[in-house]
């Protein structure tokens, strides 16, 4: 759905490089990207690839969900909505007229840490969206009944994507219990009663703060010329002027956890589901290779340890999931069952745990994580394909791990993970204390207990 | 529009006489360079003496392929008791082979870092391979096996059924899945289309490992099916590749089965029912106007996917009116989903219970002014443009000119519409449109379908139809077009 939210960090990006064994005889593409800083800090990365007649255009914005103002939980969003509405020069949707209009679309997204506004259109257009960004950013000009109707969107695509889907709030809930401290206890899309308490000035406000030009990086994927391009955005970007005024950061640190927590909730589901999240370090963490290869083992496919024991093996689920859910600051590694009709959450529990403490006791045969290497890659091939895919990649790496060329030497750290790198990250941040339990049960189940 | 523009361009003006330090240098979008042209890849094709018709289509960019195998029937050929059969039998073929069980299928594949994936459609079943073109070979070897040799092993049958069961109670608990089931019943009745493709709680119960092995024997056979190979590969090792695997593949000696049409039943459904399914704890209500729309083959396709185009997409009438003018939905759409005989056309929208009969009014409303004036040509033609550039861009990965092609062989049409496909949608005029929704999309004999809690939007419905037909959840019964349980006699 297009302005959507999305609740979690993007998959951590890794691409592929030339010194990769086994998958290595495949061609891997690296991307030759220019990098360049303007003198008002804006950064901005271009890749020119001629393979169609269009162009990726995305700037990402350092700021997220965890920068919500006080008391405005799911501002970072709403905000992000707001910014296809009027500016000096653009009336509200003119995003639209300029890109589906042309044959083109434009989306943006919300994580904890970024937000993204992202267009691809036939790639004579490159020159007008360039404008536009730059138009977006250099102010709103937004007016009461604009701002209203699309915080009712934003109330809509809450209730959609939290009320009206059997498991919304469970996974609402996942995230924000998961937290004490940290801002990313605010699940991003926020709650009705903080965006019923926005207005138009907080609007503005955080327009000064964030969408500055210092804290903005342009990334241009497509077909253009290096040179014509450079100077377009000489000629819009470079004339907006970095503020004064210092750029907040969030300096909140998500405390250890000090024993294991247990919750359980009632919801409208059908079936029980049960949830484990572990407080893993930050994305750029040298750790986070080796979950990454983990999670892959734990949940990458029908050969996976999980679908294989929980699924296949033991029935005790119709669907289970690993996700290694990296941040900037702090990350969750994300175990969730839904269970087959007339199984008990503690049995899959119990069975979780059983595959965590296999990783932890024995390290993963060559085979095995040779597959899991395999699969990343694969992945990573699919997310190339496209002009925009790549600009997603490149801005991931510029971002959230401060260094693009990531994009292109990722692969190597990732062909580098050992059978034993992954057994050490098991057992250090797998540990009974380090763990939450969230038990997820039809409501209807609740009245019987209390019978 | 045009005028907007020039009031844009004199606001300019008045803005840069009184700040110079205006921060972007012009205040009105510069102008688009000259187009580029694109090109699409030609496919090449060979159908094998076994009858098995071969489609190659090359696409270099990215070093990946992806194999579909075709089936050219789907759920729509399940008997009526046995509805989710064709879907549980393509499901079933990655379960086991004579060779390999299914955790030795899915061990292989994904080492090679491939995915493998089947199932059924309306009209299709289909078995995809996707990896790395440096492992085609061995990928394409697993998919002949799973298509050609499958075991229907009563345990796999067993954990399939559960699985399926599981699906379709966490599918009742989503008000947009619940509408969609309804609607297909009240469009097409008990006719092939009528049904979940993966079938109820009752008819998934019912269908034994005998029942999947006759299906597999009746449509499974060179001489009904298409194979697709596209991305990083020639034609030539492609063809090569499909002979070595499915060359010896045996056309049966019996006919091939003949495919009843649903057609006459569908086109004759009535249409103008109003059902309400009840379910007090929904947290959103799901508005569905449905109908019957066109068939793949119609002349007409291309006034139909126009159409639908003006309605559905971001900025289409639907979205405009429901999300961006009123804040009612995150998103509302259409879709005119053309199969080999007619399929449904559907627009439709979440929002708070509340609204639900609002909606389904602005649903209905935008339908009938399609069919009352024609749309201006600063509509018209961006609307054109959306769809272009979808189908450009759907051919830019592999996995996407694999689904386009295999859809027009389905579909018996020519491979190269890929390259009229512009051209057509191009030629479809203002009147036509008004005359595709005139005639084809009429609203007065639209259905509509609001899942939800009834409660908060009844009274206002049933001022305007009187005729609703209101089901608590707990009563729905999906495998009859009355929609309700018998009552115990």
């Amino acid at each position: 759905m297009v302005r959507s939210s999305i609740r979690l960090i993007l998959v951590a990006c890794l691409l592929v490089s030339a010194q990769v064994t086994g998958a290595a005889q495949a061609r891997m593409p690296q991307l030759k990207f220019t990098d360049r800083t303007l003198p008002n800090g804006m950064r901005v990365l271009s890749v020119e690839d001629h393979s169609s007649p269009t162009v990726a255009i995305q700037v990402w914005y350092h700021v997220g969900s965890k920068d919500d103002p006080q008391n405005r939980s799911g501002f970072a969003h709403l905000f992000e909505h707001i910014m296809f509405k009027s500016t000096k020069n653009m009336k509200s949707e003119m995003m639209d007229r300029l890109t589906e209009d042309v044959g083109g679309f434009n989306n943006a997204f919300t994580a904890d840490d970024v937000t993204v506004y992202y267009e691809v259109v036939p790639s004579n257009y490159l020159e007008t969206l360039i404008w536009a960004e730059a138009d977006r950013l250099s102010g709103l000009n937004v007016d009461d009944a604009n701002f209203k109707s699309e915080r009712d969107v934003v109330k809509e695509e809450y209730r959609q994507g939290v009320l009206a889907p059997p498991y919304g709030r469970f996974e609402y809930l996942l995230q924000q219990k998961s937290f004490l401290e940290h801002p990313y206890k605010r699940p991003t899309i926020g709650s009705i009663e903080d965006l019923d308490a926005a207005s138009l000035k907080d609007v503005q406000e955080f327009h000064a703060t964030y969408y500055r030009p210092d804290n903005a990086t342009l990334v241009v994927v497509g077909d253009f010329d290096q040179k014509q391009f450079d100077a377009w955005v000489d000629k819009y970007f470079v004339l907006i002027a970095k503020p004064d005024r210092p750029l907040p950061r969030v300096q909140v640190k998500e405390p250890p956890r000090k024993s294991e927590t247990r919750l359980t909730e009632y919801g409208r589901n059908d079936l029980p589901a049960v949830g484990l999240t572990y407080l893993t370090p930050r994305q750029a963490d040298a750790d986070s290779d080796a979950l990454r290869v983990a999670d892959a083992i734990l949940s990458a496919g029908e050969s996976s340890r999980l679908y294989n024991a929980l699924v296949y093996t033991q029935q005790l689920a119709a669907e289970v999931n690993s996700s290694a859910e990296t941040r900037e600051d702090a990350s969750l590694f994300v175990l969730t069952a839904v269970l087959s009709e007339g199984k008990k959450p503690e049995d899959a529990e119990k069975s979780l745990l059983t595959e965590i403490k296999k990783l932890q006791d024995a390290p993963v045969p060559a085979a095995e994580l040779e597959k899991a290497k395999n699969q990343i890659i694969t992945n990573q091939l699919r997310q190339l394909e496209t002009s925009n895919g790549k600009a997603l990649a490149l801005g991931e790496a510029a971002v959230l791990l401060g260094d693009p060329s990531r994009v292109n030497t990722d692969l190597t750290r990732l062909q580098a993970v050992t059978a034993a790198d992954i057994q050490r990250v098991m057992k250090k941040y797998f540990t009974d204390s380090n763990r939450l339990v969230l038990y997820y049960l039809p409501e209807a189940s609740k009245s019987k207990e209390g019978q | 529009m045009k005028r907007n523009v020039s009031i844009f361009a004199a606001l300019f003006i008045f803005v840069v006489t009184i700040n110079l330090h205006a921060q972007t240098p012009q205040a009105t979008p510069p102008p688009p360079a000259a187009p580029r042209a694109g090109k699409f890849p030609t496919p090449v094709e060979q159908t094998l003496p076994n009858g098995l018709r071969v489609i190659v289509i090359e696409r270099h960019e990215s070093p990946l392929i992806s194999a579909q195998l075709l089936i050219k029937n789907g759920g729509e050929v399940d008997p009526p008791e046995l509805a989710g059969l064709a879907d549980m039998t393509a499901n079933l073929l990655t379960k086991g082979t004579q060779t390999r069980d299914a955790t030795k299928i899915a061990q292989e594949i994904e080492s090679l870092g491939g995915s493998l994936d089947s199932g059924a459609r309306w009209d299709s079943s289909y078995a995809t391979v996707s990896v790395m073109s440096s492992k085609i070979q061995p990928a394409i070897e697993i998919l002949a096996d799973v298509v050609r040799h499958p075991t229907f092993k009563s345990d796999e049958v067993e954990r399939l059924r559960q699985q399926n069961l599981d699906n379709f109670t966490l599918a009742l608990g989503d008000p947009g899945a619940i509408a969609r089931f309804v609607a297909a019943r009240v469009v097409f009745g008990d006719s092939p289309y009528g049904h979940p493709v993966s079938g109820t709680t009752e008819s998934l119960t019912r269908i034994t490992a005998a029942d999947i092995a006759k299906m597999h024997t009746r449509y499974y056979r060179p001489d009904n099916a298409i194979l697709v190979i596209g991305g990083d590969i020639n034609g030539k090792d492609g063809l090569a590749l499909a002979t070595k695997y499915f060359g010896d593949w045996q056309k049966p000696t019996t006919p091939l089965p003949s495919v009843n049409s649903s057609m006459e039943s569908a086109a004759t459904s009535k249409g103008g029912r109003i059902v309400v399914i009840d379910k007090p704890d929904a947290g959103q209500a799901a508005v569905y106007l449905a109908r019957t729309g066109i068939n793949r083959k119609d002349p007409d396709y291309f006034r139909g996917i126009v159409s639908n185009s003006v309605l559905s997409g971001y900025s289409g009438r639907l979205n405009q009116e429901i999300r961006i003018k009123r804040g009612l939905s995150y998103g509302a759409s259409s879709v005119l989903d053309t199969r080999r005989d007619v399929g449904p056309f559907m627009a439709s929208a979440q929002t708070k219970n509340e609204s639900g009969a609002m909606v389904a009014d602005l649903l209905l409303g935008e339908i009938s002014r399609l069919s009352s004036a024609p749309p201006a040509d600063v509509e018209l033609t961006p609307r054109k443009a959306v769809l272009i550039g979808n189908f450009s861009r759907n051919l830019e990965t592999a996995g996407g000119l694999v689904g386009q092609v295999g859809s027009l062989a389905l579909y018996g049409m020519g491979l190269d519409e890929i390259n009229r496909y512009i051209n057509n949608v191009q030629a479809i005029s203002a009147a036509d449109i008004q005359k595709f929704a005139g005639t084809r999309l009429d609203a007065k004999t639209s259905n509509i379908i609001i899942v939800g809690n009834a409660k908060a939007f009844l009274p206002e419905l049933q001022k305007k139809y009187p005729n609703v037909e209101v089901i608590p959840v707990g009563e729905l019964d999906l495998n009859t077009a009355l929609l309700k349980k018998k009552q115990p006699a």
